[in-house]
């Protein structure tokens, strides 16, 4: 049984349809990346499976329990198990970096003071943060605060872990580093994990399994092998970065190509 | 034209209804989540510190004001029929049993509802809240609970203290201007009063924390849109508020007077 399964996920705001039958299933120890352009529901789809959205129709089931049906003591317990990292990090902006961290090892694990420390300073050291526990989120920059953020999203050892975009807007170098802590804590915990990201090359070195979310659906869910040579139009656009093709559903008028620009 | 019109009526009371219900729910978990697991004492201590200690000057500043207003209405007034010594005990009863309890709790629906309000609003637009949620932790017993029993307490104290400073607010007026006795003054301030109005005064001021701190917080915590939604949330709250705690100082009055 997956340990995440989306079964016919829909999900609109009013009008607008955001999700519409989406079907995902991710095993035990399996790294998914989910793909899709700016604005497809990839945000909206890691909300509905860590409840803070109800689903309009269709359903998450983590470890074989329906998220929407839990009450809020068994959500609760559900949640423990699973680390977010949000898009725009969400700190808690009046605690420090290291309250930050430390918040959900001081509220779920009866650990002294001095092992919070030493697991707060190595989380923060796997993400190269090392020595800014004393600051408060205000004063770190936006690539600083993703990190803290994902710092603790990891530091309760959760068995599941979502990131949202956790590399954009961090350095090449950086990026390699974060993808590098991912695939580490699959390896040696083996966590399942779901990752949004526009990052193609992180993407390919840390995915058991790429999907790529299109106009509200899921149009491929494969190895990222196959991903590479599925001859589905949007895909190779997607995989291009190419602005013409059946990706966007009224490009803008492009005035002239890159290479005609430069030549 | 008669349809629309019950089409508008029908869609504001059910508004009403859901916008009471999600209050009332929203208190009801509040009130459950105060005995649950863990206690955050620092957490409250701090929330002690912000609701209750630099609520202090606000309060004497406006206790005194109002009391010394109050007593120069009521020199003058009685001047008219030659009973100025009534001034002095009417003055001790009105403090006692409304202004003090009442402008408290209206100055701190301005001074900690709001801030309440602005707090918790940020959160939430800036997706604090959700981070809470996802760290298993409740925001109803994290957020809401210190704040709502800080404000249960602070608001009674709070109260005791406008109290003593009317008495002096009162002092000033009727013995440094008005050229009363002191010995008369302190003697007639608590002549119509019995401890039972203490005790009133603070029961009222309990319910009027309670009203601020939950309005406060369940405004912050429906904040949507942004900046203009964190604007608007501690404005609405002051509003609800103080309305509430007005309309709830009436019926309370009736009811713990007879
Ligand atoms: N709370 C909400 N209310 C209304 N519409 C929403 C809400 N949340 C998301 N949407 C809409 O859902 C769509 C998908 O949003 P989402 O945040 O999931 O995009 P995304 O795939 O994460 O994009 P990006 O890569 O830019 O982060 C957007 O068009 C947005 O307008
Ligand atoms: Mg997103």
């Amino acid at each position: 049984m997956a340990l995440i399964d989306v079964v016919n996920l829909s999900k609109a705001f009013g009008p607008k349809v955001v999700l519409s039958n989406v079907n995902l299933q991710v095993q035990e120890g399996e790294s998914l990346v989910v793909l899709g352009g700016s604005g497809t529901g990839k945000t909206v789809l890691l909300r509905n499976i860590m409840g803070l959205l109800t689903p309009d129709s269709g359903h998450v089931a983590v470890e074989g329990k329906i998220i929407a049906q839990l009450s809020r003591e068994e959500l609760f317990n559900v949640r423990q198990s699973i680390g977010m990292c949000f898009q725009m990090a969400a700190l808690f902006d009046s605690m420090t970096v290291f309250e930050n961290v430390a918040f959900g090892l001081r509220r779920h694990m009866k650990a002294t003071e001095a092992e919070i420390g030493a697991r707060v300073e190595e989380c923060l050291t796997m993400v190269g943060m090392k020595g800014t526990d004393k600051l408060k989120p205000a004063e770190l920059s936006g690539g600083m605060k993703r990190r803290v953020g994902f710092a603790r999203a990891i530091a309760l050892k959760p068995k599941i872990l979502l990131f949202d975009e956790p590399t954009t807007g961090l350095d090449p170098v950086m990026t390699d580093v974060i993808g590098r802590v991912i695939l580490d804590l699959k390896e040696e915990l083996g966590v399942t994990t779901i990752t949004i990201t526009h990052d193609l090359k992180s993407a390919f070195e840390i995915a058991d399994r790429i999907a790529l979310l299109f106009r509200g659906e899921c149009i491929a869910c494969e190895k990222p092998s196959e991903f590479k040579v599925n001859p589905h139009p949007v895909i190779q656009q997607f995989l291009r970065g190419d602005a013409d093709g059946p990706f966007l559903q009224d490009p803008p008028p492009p005035k002239r190509k890159i290479q005609e620009a430069h030549s | 034209m008669v349809l629309t019109v019950f089409d508008k009526v029908g869609a504001a009371v059910l508004k009403g209804t859901d916008t009471f219900g999600d209050f009332a729910v929203l208190a009801g978990r509040t009130f459950a989540a105060i005995f649950k697991r863990p206690f955050d004492i620092k957490n409250l201590l701090n929330q002690f510190q912000s609701v209750g200690v630099n609520s202090i000057p606000v309060v004497v500043l406006t206790s005194l004001a109002v009391s010394m207003v109050f007593a120069v209405q009521l020199a003058f007034g009685f001047k008219q029929f030659q009973a100025e010594g009534l001034a002095s005990q009417v003055e001790g009863l009105a403090i006692m049993r409304e202004l003090a309890p009442v402008i408290t709790g209206l100055m701190l629906s301005g001074r900690i509802g709001s801030a309440m309000a602005a707090e918790l609003g940020t959160m939430q637009v800036t997706e604090q809240i959700d981070a809470l949620e996802c760290l298993a932790t409740d925001p109803v017993h994290y957020l809401f609970v210190p704040r709502l029993l800080a404000s249960m307490l602070v608001v009674p104290l709070l109260t005791v203290v406008s109290v003593y400073v009317g008495f002096w607010g009162g002092y000033l007026i009727l013995v440094g201007v008005e050229g009363q006795s002191a010995y008369v003054y302190g003697n007639e301030f608590y002549k119509l009063l019995a401890f039972r109005d203490l005790r009133i005064a603070i029961y009222k001021a309990f319910v009027f924390g309670m009203i601020i701190a939950l309005v406060g917080c369940w405004k912050g915590y429906r904040t949507q849109g942004g900046a203009e939604g964190v604007g608007n949330a501690p404005t609405s709250s002051v509003v609800t508020s103080s309305l509430w705690i007005l309309i709830s100082d009436f019926f309370l009055t009736k009811l713990l007077l007879v």
